[in-house]
C-alpha cells in the first residue's frame, strides 16, 4: 500500500450545491514529487485539505470515500495527529505566522512545543532547518518584519521542523514577487534533495514541469490525468482544462520536434537539448519601435518622494504617458507602488509635479480624482463591503456623480467584461478570491476613468484569468483609456503591453517597447528581472532578436 | 508591521518582578480601597502606583494612558456634576451652569477608580513582556488557548490597523470622501469598517487552520524551549499583597457586624 491512498473521494462544502471533489482515486508513494495543476476551483486545495484531514474535520460538509495517510484515516484521526506526518503550507505567508512569537526562532519552534518535543531536540531541529531554508541570519528578527519570500520560508521551516513525511505546498509563491518566488523555489529544490515526499499545487507551470516526478491534472473536482510532466503537458486537451502548456512544449509542438515517445519536452532544458542546432532564426530587419500615440494624458515632472525624512524612495521621476498600455516592472522596493499612488493622489510628492491633461493635480484629494484616475488594489477584500456584487460595482460610479440608472448600466457592462454578469445578485463573499478580484476590477472599470492603474492584477489568477485580463487591457486601450499596470508576470507584459518601464531603486532604468526593454541585458539584471519564457527559449537556441510571442518566434524560426 | 506591545525592558527592578506578583498587586490595589471605601485609600493607592512607576522609570510611558483617562474623567465630572439625579447642594457655578456637590463627589470616586485601575494595569503592561505573561500562565496550567490570545493580540491588532489604511485608500480611490464634514465622515463609516471586519474574519480563519496543522489542538504534553525558572524571589511580596486584601475584607466584615 502506498503512503497516501485516496479511494473514490467525494466532498461537498457546507451550504454549497456542487461537489468540490467528485470521486478522486489516487495513490502517492513516499519520496516522490507530485505536482498538481488545474484551473481555479478545480478542487486542488480541497484535495490538499482532505489529505491532512481539514476536510472534513475543520470544514465539515458532506464526505464520501476514503483517505488513508500512513495507515491513519484522515476523516477521523484528529488533524493535529495527522499533522505529525503531513505538513501544509499555503499561499498567504502572513496568516501562517502564529503572531504569538516575536522571534523567528521561537516562531519555528511553536509547532514542536505543541507536540512536546524535548528542548534540546527542538534546538537541534530548529538550527538545522533554519540553515536548510537559508534563514539563519534572521533568527532573532521579528517574523512580521520580513519580506514575503522570507516569511514564506519561515512558514516552510515551521512545518519542516515537525519532520513530516509529506509536505503539501498549496501555491506557496502565488502572493510573492519574482525574487520572493525564486527564494521559495530554491528552498523547495533543497527539499527535493532531502527525500521528503512533496505535493505541490502551483500555477507556475514551468516550475512544476521542472520539479515534478509526476503531475496530476485536475478540473471540476475530477482527476483528469496523472503522468510524467512531458506526458501531461503534451496533452492536446490541456487548454480545454484551462492550462496553457509551457513555452517549450508549445514551440516544439509547433515546430514538430517530438521526443522519442511522441510527447513534447516540458522543460526549457529538455527543449534545448532536443532542438539545439536544428533550428535557425531569420533576422528581423524592421525592428518594432515604440511610437508614442498623439495625445498625452498624464505627466510626472521630476517627482521625488520619501516616507520618512532622509530616506528617498523615488528620485526625480519624469515620465509622460500617452494612450499606450504601459507596464511598470521591477523588484519589490523599486518604488512602483509608490509611483502609482502618487499619480493617484493617494500620496503627495515631496518635490516635483504631476499633471493630468496639463493640469497640476496637487490641490486634489484622491476622492476628487476618482472620476479621472482609477486604481485597482491588490486585495479585493480591502474594499468589498456591499452584500450584492452589483451594488459593490455601483459604489464608485455613484460616488463620482452618475445617476442610479447610468451607474447600473456601467456596472453591468463592467461585470460583463469580467464575465461575472451572472453573479450580479450574489453576495461577493460567496465568490472565490479570484472572482472577488474581478469584482474589484469591475468596480473601478465601471467608473470609466481615462486613466486606470492596476496593482498586480494577475496575482491569484489562473491561465484563464490571465487571458481574460489580457483581453480587458486590450479592450480598455481601444476605448482610449490609459492602462498603467504594475506587473511581475513577464509573459503578460510581453503579450499585452506596448510600453514597458523598468524600475529599480527609485529610478527608471529603461523605458520603451517590450522588445527594446527586454533586449537590455544590463537593465534586466540590475532590475532583477527575467526574460518572458518564449524569449528565453529563443535566446537559448541562438536567436538574436527578442522574440516575445509564439507568433514572432515561429515567424523567425525554421528547421535546419 | 510591528507589535504594539507597550513593554520595554529598561533594566529596572520592576521589569524583573514576576508577572503574577504584578497581577496580585493589581488585585490588591483595586480591591483594598474598594473594601475600605474611603477616598483617602484611593488617593494612597494612586500615590503608590505613581511611586512604583517612577522607581521603575516607566512613568513617562504611562503618560499617554493618563492623558487618555483624563479626557474620560473630565466628561464624567461634567455629566455627574451637572446632571446627576441626586444633585441638591450647589457647589459652584460657572456663569449660568451650576455644579452640584453630590454629583462631583460621585465623579471624584469614579475618576479615582479609573485612574487607579489604569495606573496599576500599566505597571504590568509596561514592564512585563506579553509572551512571558502568557508563558507563565500556561506553565501554571492555564489553557494554551488563553495564553495564545494574550501573546498574539499585541501583534494582530496592529495588523488590523495596517489594513485600515489600505482600506481607506481603496475607498477614497473610488471617490469616497473621508475628510471634511462630519456628515461625510459618518457616511464613510460602513465602507471602512465592513472590510476591516471581513478581512479579520478571513485572516483569523486562515490562521486557525495554520495553527491546527502545527499541532495547536494536540492533546499531548507540551514542551518549552527553555526550562522553567521557577520564580521564588517575589513570593514574599505576593503573599503580603494577598494578605492585605484579606485584611481589608476582614475589616469590612467586622465593621458590618459591629
Ligand atoms: N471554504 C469553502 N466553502 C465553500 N466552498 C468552497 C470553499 N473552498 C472552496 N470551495 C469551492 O470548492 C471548489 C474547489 O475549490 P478549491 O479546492 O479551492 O479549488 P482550487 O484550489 O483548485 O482552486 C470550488 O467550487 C470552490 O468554490
Ligand atoms: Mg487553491
Amino acid at each position: 500500500m502506498a503512503f497516501i491512498e485516496i479511494e473514490n473521494l467525494r466532498y461537498r462544502y457546507p451550504k454549497t450545491e456542487r461537489l468540490a471533489l467528485q470521486g478522486i482515486s489516487l495513490s502517492i508513494e513516499k519520496g516522490s514529487f507530485l505536482g498538481i495543476i488545474g484551473p481555479n476551483g478545480a478542487g486542488k486545495s480541497t484535495l490538499g485539505s482532505a489529505i491532512i484531514g481539514l476536510v472534513p474535520q475543520f470544514y465539515k460538509g458532506a464526505y464520501g470515500g476514503h483517505v488513508s495517510v500512513g495507515g491513519k484515516d484522515a476523516a477521523t484521526v484528529p488533524v493535529s495527529e495527522i499533522a505529525r506526518s503531513v505538513g501544509l503550507v499555503f499561499q498567504n505567508p502572513f496568516n501562517q505566522l502564529s503572531g504569538a512569537k516575536d522571534r523567528v526562532y521561537d516562531e519555528v519552534c511553536f509547532g514542536m512545543q505543541n507536540f512536546g518535543i524535548p528542548s534540546d531536540e527542538m534546538r537541534r531541529r530548529a538550527d538545522e532547518t533554519l540553515e536548510l531554508m537559508g534563514i539563519s541570519a534572521f533568527r532573532d528578527r521579528n517574523p512580521f518584519d520580513l519580506s514575503g519570500g522570507q516569511m514564506q520560508r519561515v512558514a516552510i521551516a515551521s512545518i519542516l521542523v515537525l519532520r513530516p513525511e509529506v509536505i503539501i505546498l498549496d501555491e506557496p509563491t502565488s502572493q510573492l514577487d519574482p525574487a520572493g518566488s525564486e527564494e521559495v523555489f530554491r528552498a523547495v529544490e533543497k527539499l527535493t534533495e532531502s527525500g521528503i515526499t512533496i505535493i505541490m499545487i502551483e500555477q507556475k507551470i514551468d516550475k512544476i514541469a521542472e520539479y515534478s516526478d509526476r503531475i496530476l491534472l485536475m478540473d471540476e473536482g475530477r482527476a483528469i490525468a496523472i503522468g510524467t510532466p512531458d506526458e501531461i503537458l503534451s496533452r492536446p486537451d490541456l487548454e480545454e482544462h484551462g492550462i496553457i502548456p509551457p513555452a517549450p512544449a508549445r514551440i516544439s509542438r509547433a515546430l514538430s520536434f517530438a521526443l522519442p515517445d511522441g510527447t513534447f519536452p516540458a522543460t526549457q532544458e529538455a527543449a534545448v537539448t532536443l532542438m539545439e542546432g536544428r533550428v535557425g532564426f531569420r533576422k528581423d530587419e524592421k525592428k518594432g519601435e515604440a511610437q508614442a500615440s498623439a495625445e498625452e494624458l498624464l505627466r510626472t515632472e521630476d517627482l521625488s518622494f520619501s516616507y520618512t525624512e532622509g530616506n528617498e524612495v523615488l528620485h526625480g521621476i519624469s515620465l509622460a504617458f500617452d494612450g499606450r498600455p504601459t507596464a511598470i516592472i521591477g523588484q519589490n522596493g523599486a518604488g512602483k507602488t509608490t509611483l502609482a499612488k502618487l499619480m493617484k493622489g493617494l500620496l503627495k510628492p515631496v518635490s516635483g509635479r504631476i499633471l493630468l491633461r496639463g493640469r497640476d493635480i496637487a490641490g486634489n484629494t484622491a476622492a476628487s480624482l476618482a472620476g479621472d484616475i482609477g486604481y485597482v488594489f491588490q486585495n479585493p477584500d480591502d474594499q468589498i463591503f456591499k452584500a450584492k456584487v452589483a451594488d459593490e460595482v455601483m459604489f464608485g460610479p455613484l460616488n463620482i456623480g452618475m445617476s442610479e440608472k447610468e451607474a447600473r448600466k456601467k456596472a453591468m457592462e463592467a461585470l460583463e467584461m469580467v464575465h461575472l454578469a451572472s453573479a450580479a445578485d450574489r453576495n461577493p463573499y460567496d465568490l472565490d478570491l479570484h472572482e472577488r478580484k474581478m469584482v474589484a476590477l469591475a468596480s473601478v472599470i465601471a467608473m470609466e476613468t481615462s486613466v486606470l492603474i492596476l496593482d498586480e492584477p494577475t496575482i491569484a489568477q489562473d491561465d484563464r484569468g490571465k487571458t481574460m485580463i489580457s483581453g480587458i487591457i486590450k479592450e480598455l486601450a481601444a476605448r482610449v483609456t490609459l492602462v498603467i499596470s504594475i506587473l511581475h508576470d513577464m509573459d503578460l507584459v510581453a503579450s499585452s503591453f506596448r510600453r514597458v518601464i523598468a524600475m529599480a531603486h527609485g529610478r527608471v532604468l529603461a523605458d520603451g517597447s517590450p522588445e527594446e526593454v527586454f533586449s537590455k541585458e544590463e537593465v534586466l539584471s540590475e532590475a532583477g528581472l527575467e526574460l518572458p519564457h518564449t524569449a528565453a527559449l529563443a535566446k537559448k537556441l541562438g536567436a538574436e532578436d527578442i522574440l516575445l510571442s509564439d507568433a514572432s518566434f515561429l515567424a523567425a524560426a525554421f528547421r535546419v | 508591521m510591528r507589535s504594539i506591545s507597550l513593554y520595554r525592558d529598561n533594566g529596572t527592578w520592576l521589569c524583573r518582578v514576576h508577572p503574577f506578583t504584578k497581577l496580585a498587586y493589581i488585585l490588591a490595589v483595586i480591591l483594598v480601597p474598594l473594601l475600605l471605601g474611603s477616598l483617602w485609600a484611593y488617593a494612597a493607592a494612586i500615590v503608590l502606583d505613581i511611586c512604583i512607576l517612577i522607581s521603575g522609570k516607566s512613568l513617562r510611558r504611562a503618560r499617554a494612558l493618563i492623558i487618555f483617562s483624563f479626557t474620560i474623567i473630565v466628561t464624567i465630572f461634567l455629566i455627574r456634576g451637572l446632571f446627576d439625579a441626586d444633585n441638591i447642594t450647589p457647589a459652584f457655578s460657572l456663569g449660568p451652569v451650576v455644579f452640584y456637590q453630590e454629583g462631583l463627589m460621585k465623579a471624584l470616586r469614579t475618576g479615582a477608580v479609573i485612574i487607579n485601575m489604569l495606573l496599576s494595569f500599566s505597571i504590568l503592561v509596561l514592564t512585563s513582556k506579553p509572551e512571558d505573561i502568557a508563558d507563565e500562565l500556561e506553565r501554571h496550567g492555564f489553557s494554551p488557548r488563553l495564553s495564545y490570545v494574550i501573546a498574539s493580540v499585541f501583534s494582530i491588532i496592529p495588523q488590523m490597523m495596517g489594513t485600515m489604511d489600505t482600506i481607506t485608500d481603496a475607498q477614497r480611490s473610488r471617490g469616497m470622501e473621508t475628510e471634511g464634514k462630519l456628515s461625510q465622515r459618518m457616511k464613510a463609516f460602513i465602507p471602512l469598517i465592513t472590510p476591516v471586519v471581513t478581512t479579520s474574519l478571513i485572516n483569523t480563519r486562515e490562521r486557525a487552520i495554520a495553527l491546527e496543522v502545527r499541532g495547536f489542538g494536540s492533546k499531548g504534553k507540551r514542551s518549552y524551549l527553555s526550562p522553567w525558572k521557577k520564580h521564588r524571589g517575589d513570593r514574599a511580596m505576593t503573599i503580603v499583597l494577598l494578605l492585605s486584601i484579606a485584611a481589608a475584607a476582614a475589616w469590612r466584615l467586622a465593621s458590618w457586624l459591629s
